[in-house]
């Protein structure tokens, strides 16, 4: 089977080697980026197979990854699976971004930090195995 | 009053019928209606006096005069009305210029019907009084006694052309002696008397109309000071509005970033920690895994108080109830139960759940409500060694009750008023809680309009303890 490639977005590099460290025990190649400039740059790059993005990073956050991921010029990358891993409760994150642009947040999963390495391990395995289908 | 000052009061253009002008338009009124009246007032007398006491004198003009008055009094009418059909926008000085169009016309009506009558002869000639008086109720001292003086001043000189035989006289035959306009005495008597009159009911009438409309301005100045002050004062109110929330909004604000600074490094912390006791980073020895538990508990413990504390100015500013929409309670109690379950069996303790059949929907926050239940439900987890927890709903006339009965430990009979304080915890128990959940969960039933209270111990079971809070079926959601 051949490696699958994670792109994590964090802004706090404890959590992104954390995360890295816990999918690297289960063979997944991981990439990682600091803000979501680096992130869509990466996505670009590598083509990953699931993005983890945070929500509250400098420069441009989650929120506005995720917006822009919408925006037609990205459908090359839109059946990349998004999983978000954020303090924010899920459901203060899904008001504050249909306030600000209307929309659902439509990601694929939501798991809030911190994150127990067994459920995040499951839930990517999830992600994943859809996106293979 | 400074707000006086600087806005000088200009009632003709701010309001669209000023009592000033409201009193103006009657004044045009009157002086029409008593022309009205006048003109068969002439007849009649001029009738009187030729049929009845056998005067004699030509009375042709007179009825000339008559129609003469007629005719500009329907003008004057018509021209009124157009004036009133106008509406908006100050009439003031319309009024009183066309005001002051019907006095002349009036005086020189007046003086020529005078001249026709038999002039000095007339006793009518005092009617210039009326006149006068008529000219006060509008115009102001000055001009009444301008007008007054002109009065004077056309009927001496109507009568000295008369007496000077520049002007015909009119004799009232069998009224006044033939000659009686070339008598002095009598002439000059007349016009003192004339005079005085004239100008002392100037004096009167003048002093009466400006009294009433130096109060009439008074009123005015009051009604405007009234409604500057109010609005004022509204603005001002509007203006502190707009500041507290822009600093309620600030301090969410801050709140959020509060929250997810206190957070992150107990989230990274916690990350490493589940995954040395998970076993990503090798084999762990007994002794260091109960360390690294007992770290991670605390840490967990840490990161509650945290959400707890930054959950209180949340509800209180109103901010959790932005999120209430119509939601099914029974999917509610679902939810929190399947978080809750797991403890529940660890624990050995029986789940109960009565819910009836087609409960009503109800307005609310789903999250919200979710962290109530699983609050009740895992303090009575929490404190009931062994037995059941039952969660009950029932729909009553105008709330939905729900019910969390345990056969626990109960609590202290004089520690039941504190249950729902800040950071209150019984002193019958080992407390791992923050002490907050209570007193969140019942600011969220209160943010949603309803109650909650805890009997203990359960009367039914005469052990344990019943938590009960209200929801009404019909809520808009209290915003604080």
């Amino acid at each position: 089977m051949e490696q699958k490639k994670i792109l994590v977005v964090d802004d706090d590099p404890d959590i992104l080697d954390a995360v890295t460290w816990i999918l690297e025990s289960r063979g997944y190649q991981v990439v990682t980026a600091r803000d979501g400039l680096e992130g869509l740059a990466n996505l670009k790059s590598e083509n990953p197979d699931l993005v983890i993005l945070d929500l509250l990073m400098p420069k441009m956050d989650g929120f506005a990854l995720f917006k822009e991921l919408q925006n037609p010029s990205w459908s090359k990358y839109q059946d990349i699976p998004v999983l978000i891993l954020s303090s924010v409760r899920e459901e203060a994150s899904r008001r504050r971004y249909e306030l600000e642009t209307g929309h659902e947040l439509a990601v694929d999963d939501y798991v809030e930090k911190p994150m127990d390495p067994n459920v995040l391990l499951e839930r990517v395995e999830k992600l994943i195995a859809k996106k293979t289908r | 009053m400074e707000t006086l000052n600087d806005s000088p009061i200009t009632t003709e253009a701010e309001h669209e019928r000023s009592p000033q002008e409201a009193a103006l338009r009657i004044w045009l009124k009157v002086l029409i209606t008593t022309r009205w009246t006048a003109i068969p007032v002439v007849i009649i007398a001029s009738l009187v006096a030729t049929r009845v006491f056998n005067i004699a004198f030509p009375t042709a003009p007179v009825y000339y005069i008559c129609v003469f008055i007629a005719l500009y009094n329907l003008a004057l009418l018509l021209q009124a009305r157009r004036i009133e059909a106008r509406g908006a926008g100050s009439l003031v000085r319309t009024i009183r210029f066309y005001g002051s169009i019907h006095i002349v016309l009036d005086l020189v009506t007046l003086t020529v019907l005078l001249h026709f009558t038999g002039g000095i002869e007339n006793p009518f000639i005092f009617y210039f009084v009326l006149h006068i008086i008529g000219a006060s109720i509008a115009l102001s001292r000055k001009e009444v006694y301008l007008l007054a003086s002109t009065a004077l001043f056309m009927v001496s000189l109507l009568v000295g052309l008369e007496y000077a035989g520049v002007l015909p006289h009119v004799n009232l035959v069998g009224f006044a002696p033939p000659l009686l306009y070339q008598q002095v005495s009598h002439i000059l008597a007349v016009l003192v008397v004339l005079a005085t009159a004239l100008y002392i009911s100037t004096y009167m009438a003048t002093s009466v109309a400006m009294e009433l409309r130096r109060r009439q301005q008074e009123v005015i100045e009051l009604r405007e000071r009234l409604l500057h002050e109010r609005t004022g004062q509204l603005e001002k109110a509007s203006i502190e509005i707009a500041k507290l929330e822009e600093e309620k909004q600030r301090f969410l604000h801050f709140l959020g970033i509060a929250a997810h600074d206190l957070k992150a490094p107990l989230t990274a912390i916690q990350g490493f920690l589940w995954i040395m006791l998970g076993g990503y980073s090798g084999e762990l020895s007994d002794k260091q895994k109960n360390m690294l538990e007992r770290s991670s508990r605390r840490i967990t413990e840490l990161l509650n108080l945290i959400s707890d504390l930054l959950d209180i100015p949340r509800i209180e500013t109103g901010q959790t109830m932005q999120d209430i929409k119509e939601i099914s309670l029974r999917e509610v109690v679902r939810r929190s139960l399947d978080d809750l379950r797991n403890t529940a069996k660890e624990k050995g303790i029986k789940l109960k759940v009565e819910i009836p059949q087609n409960l009503p929907r109800i307005q609310g926050s789903s999250p919200r409500l979710q962290q109530v239940i699983t609050n009740l439900v895992s303090n009575a987890i929490s404190y009931t060694p062994e037995g059941t927890v039952t969660i009950r709903i029932t729909e009553k006339a105008k709330e939905l009750q729900v019910e969390v009965i345990d056969t626990g430990i109960g609590i202290p009979p004089d520690e039941l008023p504190q249950v729902f304080d800040d950071f209150f915890r019984a002193s019958n128990v080992e407390a791992r809680g923050t002490g907050l959940g209570l007193s969140i969960s019942r600011r969220i039933v209160e943010a949603h309009g309803g109650r909650i209270w805890v009997e203990s111990p359960y009367p039914e079971n005469n052990r344990g303890s019943k938590f009960t809070c209200t929801l009404p079926k019909k809520n808009k959601g209290k915003k604080k």
